[in-house]
């Protein structure tokens, strides 16, 4: 299996560090790097308004250093690579964050993020002043079965959430509010994802998993635990036949309902075979009667070079396709 | 066990992270992404450093400065499980300036309670908890710190080897399922080095006297 374990860099204790000067000095009217390793707006939200904080392990990016902006993350707390960062971090992120109104820290359900999160709420409330709600996000369909969502991880589809929450609290939203909106934008979306080849720690070099040439593995997380299944290599449509009804029954979604469609990269599928999947999700969704308001494709949480997708609905009402249509402008997110 | 001793104990762990480094990322490498040992070395250098920087240390404020380096260098879920036992021991000895063998066993068991509620993992599930717990409970069973010390290294190790029958019910080691089984849980190994490392400086003070 071959995994492309060749990559340009520095030194290997650098990594972090070097990745968010280069996203700054590329993008200085977006964001800024803060002494203590944040990533914070260049013009920071109008005072009032719901702060938005998350953190998470690097190696993913464009998530989530490529969602800070307006109409989208004010702070994000870069851990190292696949690692959470610690508590002391997402405090001072949720500091950063705040705009006298509230912060909503945002977790993508992974084991080390939410305790490192539990623990920085934990510290805001000894310390006054600081109004901090927590929500803690999942959506892969993989990785708890259905009646037990809450176990289940956090990966691509909460894409989803950070455009229309980033939207929503720049209408002035309140705190209640926000995390009202995440929780049922994270109760609408289903994920499920493929890998056709594994991804090497840049740090340790070690690849995360073994896939034979002739497989693919359905259901992969963002860092590479095994998922339900491993099949025979299929065709791009016997693929989404094969992926698309677990979706749609695990809602599940009907007809009528109108949907957002995410077809995320990995890492280094290509875009000719994106689209040749998208046909056939397009097709299939039509067949079943779910409306597609819009489709989004390309690599917008990526495992290294990871080879697969994942593929994201979203079920949506008037009010969020409002906030899916409202202007935003982030490093790897502009309008929409 | 005063202060300056703690200070000195600490060191001793580091060491024994570094020199078990390899063997723990290699631990880690099958069932999670390599770098357990590396980040526990690093971590537990910078408590080192910080605890040899303290001017009046006592067993509460090295524990302390140790859990921040673990917390906060760290990071990830090994980094919130091994700073909170760190943390809670500072805070059920706070008052000390000399932990008695009582003490100890106070300080492990609320840092064992600490990780649970932190981390929700029961002993079976694969976690640090398996060497942990174990660990904890040989304590009370001598009535010399060395005895003790040594009872709860043995236990640790012996409660790491098990989790080789294990599968996994929490982090990213679950999602392997059944394929974790044969494999050694790299937080309960390192837990081990830790009590292995408690034991060796123990014995080495009461060789001194």
């Amino acid at each position: 299996m071959s995994v492309r374990k060749k990559k340009l860099l520095n030194q290997r204790s650098m990594i972090l560090r070097e990745m968010l000067q280069g996203l700054v000095s590329a993008y200085p009217d977006v964001v800024r790097l803060t002494d203590d390793g944040l990533i914070v707006r260049a013009q920071p939200k109008a005072p009032g308004k719901v702060g938005l904080v998350i953190g998470n392990g690097s190696g993913h990016e464009p998530a989530m250093i490529g969602f800070v902006g307006s109409g989208l993350f004010d702070v994000n707390v870069p851990g190292e690579i696949f690692t959470a960062p610690g508590p002391d971090r997402i405090v001072a992120g949720i500091k950063a964050a705040d705009r006298g109104t509230g912060v909503l820290l945002c977790v993508s359900h992974h084991a080390g993020d939410l305790m490192n999160a539990e623990m920085a709420l934990e510290l805001c409330q000894m310390e006054s002043g600081i109004n901090v709600e927590m929500v803690v996000l999942y959506d892969d369909i993989s990785s708890a079965p259905k009646g037990s969502e809450p176990e289940r991880r956090g990966t691509a589809g909460l894409f989803f959430v950070w455009k229309m929450l980033g939207a929503y609290a720049e209408t002035g939203a309140s705190l209640t509010e926000c995390k009202r909106l995440a929780e049922h934008i994270r109760d609408n979306t289903r994920t499920l994802a493929l890998a056709l080849t594994s991804a090497a720690s840049p740090v340790t070099d070690e690849v995360m998993f073994e896939l034979p040439d002739d497989e693919m593995e359905i259901g992969m997380g963002v860092h590479g635990e095994v998922g339900i299944g491993r099949h025979k290599l299929l065709s791009a449509d016997a693929t989404i036949d094969l992926m698309l009804p677990r979706l749609l029954e695990d809602l599940p979604f009907n007809a009528g309902d109108e949907v957002l469609v995410l077809l995320n990269n990995s890492g280094s599928m290509t875009l000719m075979e994106l689209y040749i999947l998208h046909r056939r999700v397009a097709q299939r969704l039509t067949e079943a009667g779910v409306h597609r308001y819009k489709s989004w494709i390309g690599p917008y949480a990526t495992t290294q070079e990871m080879a697969g997708f994942a593929l994201s609905l979203c079920r949506i009402d008037d009010h969020m396709k409002q906030l899916w249509d409202a202007p935003c402008n982030g490093a790897f997110l502009k309008g929409v | 066990m005063n202060g300056p001793d703690f200070v000195r104990l600490i060191q001793a762990i580091h060491t024994a992270m570094e020199a078990a480094q390899t063997e723990l990322n290699a631990l880690d490498s099958e069932l999670g992404d390599g770098d357990h040992g590396g980040a526990l070395a690093t971590a537990f250098a910078d408590a080192a450093e910080k605890a040899a920087a303290l001017t009046n240390p006592t067993p509460s404020t090295v524990l302390a400065v140790t859990a921040q380096s673990l917390l906060n260098r760290m990071g990830g879920a090994s980094g919130a499980l091994y700073g909170t036992l760190f943390l809670r021991m500072s805070a059920s000895c706070k008052d000390r300036t000399e932990l008695t063998l009582a003490d100890w066993q106070a300080a492990l068991q609320a840092g064992l309670e600490g990780v649970q509620a932190r981390g929700k993992a029961a002993p079976g599930d694969k976690t640090l908890v398996d060497a942990l717990a174990p660990a904890v409970a040989a304590v009370s069973t001598s009535d010399t710190l060395g005895g003790a010390f040594a009872a709860a290294a043995a236990a640790a190790q012996a409660g790491a080897d098990q989790t080789a029958e294990m599968v996994a019910k929490f982090g990213r080691a679950k999602f392997v399922g059944e394929r974790a089984r044969g494999h050694v849980d790299a937080g309960a190994r390192s837990m081990a080095v830790l009590f292995a490392a408690l034991h060796r400086y123990q014995e080495d003070e009461d060789g001194k006297t």
